[in-house]
């Protein structure tokens, strides 16, 4: 099956008054029609800017971008703002963290989503109108033919956030790109938010590409997982893989960084130590080799590449240690030793 | 174990704001409804809950940031909730806040070094400079900043530095009481960790009583012996945090832990 969405070497890097910030380095993945792909990361990690590239939102005369994206078959970095404007809100929908702020508080919530339909495909006001109703009310809108004359501040967070999902969903994406989608939400919103996600790619089949900080959140809703670190993947996984059997030091560090419900109280955290580099001054060799306990002289001068753990393995991962060092150190991490 | 401090009916109401020039006080909000708890001396107490539930008011009410509406706080065998500014003073000695927002908690034009001295200044202790200059510095390397970095600006640290400026300056008396509002909510997770020790390891090397406020319960699980959830400006359970997070009584309490997400794997 042909990827709906591969990117390729992609490098997005700005220029700035201090230098060159190397946003994202170098990245490839795809995207397979219907499956969620999860991008994990700190701030600053490329997570972001590499998706918002993707819908050709990083373009600006002090932004160099390199590399391929390919979207059913087209390329997209290629493609003029004209023909992205096609794509985007049509066959490639993004909704983002701040609900609010990415609505309009002037018009109502229901000439917003219509203008979504209208931009795209010619249809009268009573059927965009009608359409947007039908959409409201599948994002658990109650009421949603009176709602849809409602303005954005008279709904609740996750409330905007269900329209915002709406408005995304109006066109019937190929591909819905979720950049946080949670991250300002409470905890039960968020459950409910990310349950109607799901719910929504099982019954319209749309691709998601879900990006966050959150482990807990791609483990609930993606089928694999990307760990990026400095503009770079340095680990890719399908989930069940990634938490059984991480093989990057970074994505061990954040998983013994992170508390849990099911873990025993008196377990302690492991921090990693240090903070993430300057994307302007990244260090020599592997990006993390300054905070990984784990780095040899060689990280310290060798760029590992994201390769297969085996010949024909989808699990990748830059690391310079060996498949043998890396597997026996986190056995002995999930062992309870501690070579820290 | 003692009670340091013993919350009972505590109330905060914020009278609402009517239209411009129209009707004043159109009434009030209660934020915080009636709300009695006890922290024992040298436990962390953690009070968890979603936005708008009030612990962050019950926090500042407890540090008397706010004044109550009614109800009482008695510390150490004296009512807080009454007492005037001045009468205040000796008991803010005591109790100190860690605030959620690094960026904005610290003044942006003070040199580190002056933001961890500023409560011997104000309580009239270390009057001698050098000898304070030796505790600020003693401070900095007790939650891991570089001593030296003492005449730098906030601006050059980085979040989670800036959160141990903040946690520098609340140890700085040696308070009996420290209030934690959300102190690792806005750090980078791989930084999380990081102050989430210094402060388990300082509780425990100073027998400080901790209370910690956050949202995320698996945080508050890591942190505190006991737990109250709010809801609405109400305690609606509270108990060990063992109990309460593998036995949960209130409904709300299981409508939480249900939502933590990532308990599918694993």
């Amino acid at each position: 099956m042909a990827p709906l969405l591969e990117v390729a070497d992609l490098k997005v890097h700005f220029r700035t008054d201090d230098g060159v910030v190397q946003a994202v380095d170098g990245i490839s993945y795809s995207v397979q029609p219907g499956q969620t792909l999860g991008i994990v990361g700190e701030s600053g990690s490329g997570k972001s800017v590499s998706s918002m590239t993707v819908m050709g939102l990083t373009r600006s005369p002090k932004s160099d971008i390199s590399g391929t994206v390919t979207f059913d078959g087209r390329d997209l970095l290629s493609a003029s703002n004209e023909e992205l404007r096609k794509v985007r809100g049509n066959d490639i929908a993004m909704i983002f963290q701040d609900p609010l702020s990415s609505l309009h508080p002037f018009y109502k919530i229901g000439k917003q989503l219509m203008e979504a339909v209208r931009t795209h495909r010619d249809v009268s006001k009573a059927q965009a109108r009608d359409r947007a109703v039908e959409m409201l009310g599948l994002v658990g809108i109650p009421e949603p033919r009176r709602r849809i004359d409602s303005y954005p501040h008279e709904f609740s967070g996750g409330m905007r956030q269900r329209v915002m999902i709406a408005m995304a969903l109006m066109n019937d994406p190929k591909l819905l790109i979720a950049d946080e989608p949670t991250t300002a939400l409470d905890v039960t919103v968020q459950a409910q938010i990310l349950k109607l996600i799901k719910k929504l790619q099982t019954e319209l089949g749309t691709a998601v590409v879900m990006i966050t900080h959150d482990l807990g959140v791609v483990a609930d809703v993606a089928d694999e997982i990307a760990v990026m670190y400095a503009g770079r993947i340095v680990e890719h996984a399908d989930k069940r893989t990634l938490f059984d059997a991480p093989r990057h030091p970074y994505t061990w560090g954040l998983l013994r960084s992170i508390p849990r419900l099911d873990t025993a109280r008196d377990h302690v955290l492991v921090p990693i130590p240090g903070r993430p580099p300057s994307l302007i001054t990244k260090p020599s060799g592997c990006a993390f080799n300054p905070r990984c306990v784990y780095a040899t002289p060689e990280s310290r001068t060798t760029d590992p590449v994201l390769l297969p753990t085996a010949p024909g393995s989808g699990h990748l991962v830059a690391c310079t240690l060996s498949e043998e060092q890396r597997a026996s150190t986190w056995k002995g991490i999930v062992g309870g030793e501690d070579p820290a | 174990m003692t009670a340091l401090i013993e919350v009972r009916d505590l109330v905060k109401e914020f009278p609402i704001r009517g239209e411009m020039f129209t009707r004043r006080g159109a009434g009030t909000v209660r934020a915080v409804g009636g709300v009695s708890f006890d922290v024992m001396e040298g436990e962390t107490f953690g009070l968890v809950g979603e936005s708008g539930c009030g612990k962050s008011t019950t926090a500042r009410l407890m540090t008397r940031l706010l004044d109550p509406t009614s109800g009482t706080i008695n510390f150490r065998g004296t009512d807080i909730a009454s007492l005037s500014r001045k009468q205040l003073k000796p008991v803010r000695r005591e109790m100190q806040m860690i605030f959620q927002d690094p960026y904005s908690s610290l003044n942006p034009r003070k040199t580190v070094g002056s933001i961890i001295a500023e409560p011997f200044l104000i309580h009239e202790v270390e009057k001698d400079e050098k000898a304070r200059k030796t505790r600020v510095q003693s401070l900095m390397e007790t939650v891991g900043l570089n001593p030296e970095h003492y005449n730098r600006l906030p601006h050059e640290f980085s979040g989670g530095q800036r959160q141990r400026i903040g946690i520098a300056r609340a140890i700085a008396l040696e308070p009996k009481l420290i209030v934690a509002d959300e102190p690792v909510s806005a750090l980078d997770v791989s930084i999380q960790a990081q102050v989430l020790n210094l402060l388990r390891d300082l509780q425990r090397d100073m027998g400080l009583t901790l209370v910690f406020i956050a949202h995320d319960l698996s945080v508050v699980r890591y942190m505190c012996d006991r737990v109250a959830v709010m809801y609405a400006g109400e305690i609606v359970e509270l108990g060990e945090s063992d109990q309460l997070y593998t036995a949960p009584t209130h409904e709300y309490t299981k409508q939480l832990l249900a939502a933590v997400p990532g308990q599918s794997t694993h």
